[in-house]
């Protein structure tokens, strides 16, 4: 509706007096009327470049190699230019013009493979784009830089399989620690310290030494990170550890007492002796340094509990710390959610590895739900107790 | 003014880029190399052809993920093995062995144009033209049906 007739409304129900009215009026009528571009003009610009593409890719084999990849940079600088005056005259988004600049980036080096038969296992790609986008997030600061780099550092991390060097696994460690270093917000923070925790699954292919417990090594050797973080980033990394720690405790529980995969044996007895002194180092750090992040240490017991075949051990040792961590976080009025999701993750994979063959399948089930059922029931209790409801 | 850093810096690293395969040509020798083809595809990369080399075989190392050799002219017109070993050299190009065939990963797929690849797959007789630089490294120029 018009804003004229709004008003004249407004006034009639004796919301508004006439001064008022008339200055709203005239205060809109100053205001710039919105640029709108005809619709006609922009179907018809989208049919043009409709044509322009498809007539490129109708072409694509006569062009020859340096021309496809030169086309390509020329839309990347054009999106470029785009973005770089859409921002001097206040146009459009600069953002996504630059984005869509760095994807034709991407798409360059693409058609460059494609044109020039890269061997498939190449990181080229993945590394440019990885270190492309990096470079755009820490000038630009923007969220979606990070999500495109954390992306592509995935990317990098598969490419490096199946022949991985210590160089560059050595190279992108320290990228991602001086990209987790110096971000500030929590999203690239993140992004990094999954990266880390990623690229210690890599050892698997490093190391000769057949090891099932580098995960746990990994999350131990990220504990030496916080000393480079500052107080606040320690707090809005916590939660990562604690999620990757009850993670990697309820996985190692699920393929020890599930499945027949023989992940341990006599030889690795000294590793998991380590682990376990690791473990209580890490404990005497974090009891000094970062009280909240102890839990991490139980991970420790992990290398010793996998040489018992029942998985009773284990089982006893993550539904133990789910129940502790949940009674602790709530003496402390902490938040429970993230605590109650490890608790049902750990009942349920309990419950799967022993009752699976011994029930009935519909039993199975039925008693999978009620089991989910009473376990809701004490989160909203607790819950409400907690929000101080009187009972 | 900083902005166009970027597009400066991502053209110069698509240039050389460029310019390290055509240093292959620029400054290297062209093989024509026997090859057979064998289960196409790449969702990403789009369409290619994997390919197998039946003269490059070798007998003085066998299974082994880095190999290094060199390529000569056969009487035929195709090219051979000339020098293979388990050390690097210079020139050479760096690849593997498996069950006494030799490849590299520069030469295990061609690219082709949409459609094509399951007609060169049924062909069989391939040949690709190469060019070695003569510090090893490979840019792959033509792939084409074998007259014999």
């Amino acid at each position: 509706m018009d804003t004229e007739q709004k008003l004249k409304q407004w006034q009639q129900a004796g919301l508004l007096d006439q001064e008022t009215a008339e200055q709203i009026l005239a205060f809109e009528k100053r205001q710039p009327a919105p640029k709108k571009l005809p619709l006609l003009l922009m179907i018809g610009l989208i049919f043009f470049s409709l044509a322009i593409f498809s007539f490129i890719a109708a072409n694509w084999q006569a062009i020859p190699d340096l021309a496809k990849v030169l086309l390509m940079l020329a839309l990347m600088w054009l999106f470029y230019s785009i973005a770089h005056f859409s921002e001097k005259k206040t146009f459009g988004s600069p953002l996504l013009f630059r984005v869509i600049g760095l994807a034709m980036f991407g798409a360059t080096l693409l058609v460059a493979a494609q044109t020039f038969h890269f061997p498939l296992a190449n990181s080229a790609l993945p590394w440019a784009m990885f270190l492309a986008a990096l470079a755009h997030f820490f000038y630009w600061k923007n969220l979606i830089y990070s999500v495109i780099g954390f992306l592509f550092g995935a990317a990098v991390l598969i490419s490096f399989l199946p022949d991985i060097g210590w160089l560059e696994w050595g190279i992108f460690i320290a990228i991602a620690i001086a990209w987790f270093y110096f971000s500030k917000s929590f999203a690239p923070v993140a992004f990094s310290w999954i990266l880390l925790f990623a690229s210690g699954f890599m050892l698997w292919g490093l190391v000769d030494y057949d090891s099932s417990l580098w995960p746990i090594w990994t999350l131990f050797a990220l504990v030496l990170l916080l000393l480079i973080a500052p107080e606040h980033k320690q707090r809005m990394i916590r939660p990562l550890y604690l999620l990757a720690a009850g993670m990697l405790l309820a996985a190692y529980l699920a393929v020890r007492g599930q499945t027949f995969i023989s992940i341990i044996d006599a030889s690795h007895m000294a590793e998991a002796i380590a682990l376990a002194i690791a473990g209580v180092g890490v404990l005497v750090l974090c009891f000094f340094k970062f009280r909240s992040l102890m839990w991490i240490a139980i991970a420790g017991s992990i290398g010793l509990l996998l040489f018992d075949e029942t998985a009773i051990g284990l089982a006893v040792v993550a539904e133990l710390s789910a129940l502790a961590y949940l009674i602790i976080a709530q003496r402390q009025n902490e938040p429970l959610g993230l605590g109650f999701v490890y608790f049902i993750v750990v009942q349920f994979v309990i419950y799967i590895i022993y009752a699976w063959d011994r029930l009935d399948m519909s039993l199975f089930f039925l008693i999978g739900a009620l089991l989910l059922f009473l376990l809701s029931a004490i989160a909203w209790w607790i819950n409400r107790r907690k929000e101080g409801v009187k009972l | 003014m900083k902005s166009w850093l970027f597009p400066i810096i991502q053209t110069a690293v698509v240039v050389i880029l460029l310019v390290s395969y055509y240093a292959a040509s620029w400054f290297g020798e062209q093989y024509v190399l026997r090859a057979e083809p064998f289960d196409p595809f790449d969702p990403f990369y789009g369409e290619y052809v994997m390919l197998q080399y039946p003269d490059l075989q070798t007998s003085s190392v066998t299974d082994d993920s880095s190999v290094y050799f060199t390529l000569k002219n056969g009487d035929d017109g195709y090219a051979v093995i000339d020098r293979i070993d388990n050390e690097s050299f210079f020139g050479a190009i760096e690849g593997s062995v498996y069950g006494g065939s030799v490849t590299a990963p520069q030469l295990e797929q061609f690219y082709v144009e949409q459609g094509l690849g399951p007609q060169l797959e049924s062909a069989q007789n391939l040949q690709v033209t190469i060019d070695v630089s003569s510090w090893g490294t490979i840019r792959p120029i033509n792939l084409q049906e074998r007259s014999e």
